[in-house]
């Protein structure tokens, strides 16, 4: 009877260790991980920098059709306008790595965000995942919510309806609306979790 | 929300609740939307280019039907999906299955039912005629594709997934059934990308079935592989249970040992359960595999029950003799406590935890020795010395406690000590060693029987006897308490081999420490009972006061004693013959003649010169009575290795492991009896089961090949094969099925009702390879 070898269970458990350092997820209801991220005009941006008003970083890759539902439909645009009118920082933040599907220059960003008509705060650019992997984004889009105290107060999809039809846009429940209405209104977040659907992050 | 199908056949349970992901919307309904798309010039005479072509192929028949249209095929990069089915001409009221087949590029893959951290299940939206009803798209076990630190669940090269439709009664034959829909579904590689196809397939309805041998092999063979509920197969249970960072899975299989080195892979059938990419740590033992599973970090709230696919890889399975790969169930969360008795039965995987779990098992295992027959004897006799001692000082009854556990340890000790030193010294040796020597189960005999002899009144020695160590007569020697720790032990021994077989076959293939420490707990669970008496000896008030009832007990008490050495006697039988027994039984009659005149005079009533008579009286009655034993102990048995007598000595050949490699080539199925002439239940086994008639009949009548291989001068060939099959001594039975590699193995205890059962499962005998046999 020979089981597991010891030198296998060592390298299980170093990977386990590596898996879970480096990809250590932000966990609801704790303090958000800070970060000091570059954006697509190369100016520096700080979690902290944002403290005493709401952010949503929302992962995002336009090459891939679960984005490309919120972006073609307009609703991503739509509901940027909407929260950041009301004082919400939203970052944008693209994760794929150089050479991968979604990877953005800056230049290339600025185009795209002007083409989309987007309304994010602004772009920020990930492509080492320091990032991404410090939240533990799996997909795109995958949506945080950080209050002003800098607790995590969503993680999670976009909505309820992990499809690429535009159609369903109108008919799903968008869970980053309602993190923050309730936020705003001092209520508990009802839904504070969700799987993100989409494509992976290209890291 | 839309309907969400199941990926399996038998479970059909829909999801209801806020699910977050619309999964795999083949929808039951019609579809209400408006007609489909017209197609494009360019694109209907590609599909007439192919209907032609397939009508040449089909040669001459007027019509096409069941064959797939591809269409709008821009739509769908980097694969293609067509509907197809089992018969092209099908009855009214009768199934048919139909298949939606997406091919995809090399490396290119889509996605389960489950997608796991990425990714979309297919779905179709029809478009039916009223006539024919739909379910729901049953998807084969998917596959595991990494993209660290993420993980997917999916298929690559080519999936068919299948639906199970009904076509209505009273149909008229020849009528045409056109079903259309539209099929989507998800691609990925680095790149993920939404894939549709306006799909489309007539049926034709008959009178009689007739196959579409386009589609139908490639149906069958996906329908086979679709995952078996794990209910229905015989042995298999899957239990869950809650951990601190998750769920552990308790896979009860017999195919367990088989499987214990191969990858195991859960798939959760439903999302926000678990951590898709993190590892499944996998542990194994006898009869159980378990997997660690670690919650999402998504999850809301924990799983109220697991559902999903475990799967296996391609050249193993979860059922011996048959191809099932992938397993279904749902298992409700239970406690962790619930399923940890279960969980404490696998004989490790080298973790330490694990070898914790055999230490505890090693321990319960210690503790059930108590009542085994060979030791339960002596448990009444020590709870009769507790009695005795009650009125004694408490410390002294600790001190006794401690002292016999020490016995029971240090002989432990002892014989893990020996069997590690004959192991290094390359002997090839088991467990159940001691009854090779029928000397040995002699000895033991005479002594239970004296025993008993002594507790039912014949003579009085006090209660020295059953301290042996104070042979002298000496009432309350600690030596005396150590050797009936000492005894208990040794006396344990021939039980042991049958019950503790896998715990020792875990400890031999161990290092040393490993080993000794598995003694330990087997000798500490030994002697807890005393040690728990004797600590608290308020336990002790619960036992009665000391008074004539002890008398009664006492004779009482000789009736186990009696039953023991009838049980050795018979022991004895069977490795020496009828002489053998007769020459035992004479030596107890002198051992009763030694006890009855040892007890009719008593010591402190004779005189110097009767004293003297009597005493060498009784000295050579038992000094007779032992040669007799001994001599008797020099039989040869009968029926000692091998063969057995008359016709079915013939059947069996003796084993060497080129023959079996032989025999399992040429596809036969082949049964190995591992034996030795020593071996207790070994010998019984071959008596009472297989080489009775009924088990002959069968082996014959099934064309199974017989081995023995005889262990009895410790063959090195036959000591490897015994190791690798996890086992450290005999009787070991193994069945190879045709075909198979690994063998079943029948209990050690063997019963007809087992074997017969074991063999019913094998095909009758086939023709061709026996007669081209070389017998």
């Amino acid at each position: 009877m020979q089981f597991l070898s010891s030198r296998s269970l060592v390298a299980l458990a170093l990977g386990v260790l590596l898996a879970t350092s480096a990809f250590a997820a932000a966990t609801v209801g704790q303090t958000a991980p800070d970060f000091t991220v570059t954006d697509m005009d190369g100016k520096t941006h700080k979690l902290s920098d944002f403290q005493g008003k709401y952010v949503v970083l929302e992962w995002l890759n336009y090459g891939c059709p679960f984005v490309g539902k919120h972006y073609n439909s307009g609703n991503m645009q739509a509901l940027q306008k909407e929260w950041t009118s009301k004082g919400v920082v939203w970052l944008s933040v693209i994760s794929s790595r150089e050479g991968q599907q979604g990877y953005s220059t800056p230049e290339k960003a600025k185009t795209d965000y002007k083409a989309k008509n987007s309304a994010a705060t602004t772009v920020i650019l990930d492509s080492k995942g320091t990032l991404g992997k410090a939240y533990g984004a799996a997909t795109t889009p995958h949506m945080y919510v950080i209050g002003p105290n800098g607790n995590l107060l969503y993680n999670g999809g976009i909505d309820d309806k992990a499809t690429t039809e535009v159609a369903d846009v109108k008919t799903s429940k968008n869970y980053v609306s309602a993190a923050l209405t309730e936020a705003m209104a001092g209520k508990p977040v009802t839904m504070a979790k969700s799987q993100p659907y989409g494509c992976n992050v290209k890291y | 929300m839309v309907g969400v199908t199941s990926p399996f056949r038998s479970v059909a349970s829909p999801i209801t609740g806020d699910w977050v992901l619309g999964l795999g919307s083949a929808r039951l309904a019609r579809w209400n939307g408006t007609k489909a798309a017209m197609r494009t010039a360019k694109n209907m005479r590609f599909f007439l280019t192919i209907l032609l072509l397939v009508a040449l192929a089909s040669a001459g028949m007027a019509q096409v039907p069941g064959t797939a249209a591809p269409a709008a095929k821009d739509s769908s990069p980097h694969s293609e999906a067509t509907l197809g089915a089992e018969f092209s001409t099908v009855v009214p009221g009768e199934e048919v299955t139909l298949a939606l087949r997406i091919k995809l590029e090399p490396e290119w893959h889509c996605y389960w039912l489950n997608p796991g951290d990425a990714g979309m299940a297919a779905s179709i939206r029809w478009q039916l005629p009223e006539s024919i009803t739909v379910g729901e798209l049953q998807y084969p076990a998917p596959h595991y594709i990494p993209t660290p630190p993420l993980a997917s669940y999916g298929y690559e090269d080519e999936v068919l997934l299948l639906m199970d439709a009904r076509v209505a009664a009273g149909l008229k034959p020849g009528t045409k059934l056109e079903l259309k829909g539209r099929a989507d579904w998800l691609v990925c590689k680095e790149v993920c990308l939404p894939a549709r196809e306006e799909i489309a397939l007539t049926l034709t309805v008959g009178e009689e079935i007739e196959e579409n041998l386009a589609w139908a092999p490639a149906i069958a063979k996906t329908r086979a592989a679709l995952p078996t509920p794990a209910t229905e197969i015989e042995g298999m249970r899957v239990r869950a249970a809650r951990t601190e960072d998750g769920y552990v899975l308790a896979i009860e299989t017999p195919e367990a040992a088989a499987l214990a080195r191969q990858d195991v892979r859960f798939f959760p059938q439903d999302q926000q359960v678990l951590t898709h990419a993190a590892p499944q740590e996998r542990r194994a033992g006898p009869g159980l595999l378990t997997l660690s599973l670690v919650e999402s970090e998504f999850a809301n709230q924990p799983a109220e029950r697991l559902r999903g696919v475990l799967t296996l890889p391609e050249s193993s399975s979860w059922k011996q003799g048959a191809q099932v790969h992938a397993v279904t169930f749902e298992a409700p969360v239970e406690a962790l406590g619930s399923i940890a008795l279960q969980a404490a039965t696998p004989a490790g995987d080298g973790l330490s935890s694990t070898l914790l779990v055999v230490l505890v098992s090693a321990f319960i295992g210690g503790m059930i020795l108590n009542l085994m027959p060979c030791v339960f004897p002596v448990l009444s006799l020590k709870i009769m010395s507790f009695v005795q001692q009650a009125g004694d000082d408490r410390a002294k009854i600790r001190n006794h406690g401690f002292v016999f556990t020490f016995g029971v340890l240090a002989s432990f000790w002892a014989l893990a000590g020996l069997l590690l030193l004959l192991r290094a010294g390359g002997s090839q040796l088991g467990w159940g060693f001691q009854l090779q020597s029928p000397a040995f189960v002699a000895f033991v005999a005479l002594l239970i029987f004296g025993l008993g002899l002594n507790l039912a009144g014949v003579f009085e020695v006090g209660m020295s006897l059953t301290r042996l160590g104070s042979a002298g007569g000496a009432a309350q020697g600690y030596g005396g308490s150590f050797f009936s720790g000492v005894l208990a032990t040794a006396v344990a021994t021939p039980c042991t081999a049958p019950f503790m077989g896998s715990a020792l076959g875990y400890a031999i293939a161990q290092p040393a420490t490993t080993s000794m420490l598995v003694f330990t707990a087997l000798g500490a669970g030994m002697a807890t009972p005393y040690m728990v008496l004797s600590l608290y000896p308020r336990m002790l008030s619960f036992l009665p006061r000391p008074g004539a009832w002890m008398e009664t007990l006492k004779q009482v008490l000789s009736f186990p004693l009696f039953a023991t050495a009838i049980w050795l006697l018979w022991v004895f039988g069977l490795q020496t013959g009828i002489d053998g027994a007769a020459g035992l039984l004479l030596a107890m009659l002198l051992l009763a003649i030694a006890g009855w005149i040892v007890g009719k005079w008593n010591v402190y009533a004779i005189s110097g010169r009767t004293r003297l008579v009597t005493r060498a009286t009784a000295i050579l009655a038992l000094a007779v009575g032992l040669g007799f034993a001994w001599n008797a102990s020099q039989q040869a048995a009968p029926t000692v290795t091998g063969g057995g007598s008359g016709k079915s000595a013939s059947a069996w050949q003796t084993y060497s492991d080129a023959k079996l490699e032989g025999l399992l080539a040429s596809q036969h199925t082949v049964f190995v009896d591992f034996t030795a002439a020593w071996c207790l239940t070994c010998q019984v086994n071959k008596r009472t089961v297989l080489h009775r008639d009924a088990a002959m009949n069968a082996f014959a009548e099934k064309g199974v090949e017989l081995l023995v291989a005889d262990w009895t001068n410790k063959d090195p060939e036959i000591a490897a094969k015994i190791e690798s099959l996890g086992r450290s001594g005999v009787p070991v039975y193994a069945l190879y099925k045709r075909g198979a590699r690994q063998p079943v193995l029948l209990p050690e205890i063997l019963t007809e009702g087992i074997l017969l059962e074991a063999l019913a499962d094998l095909p009758a005998k086939p023709v061709a390879p026996e007669t081209l046999s070389q017998r």
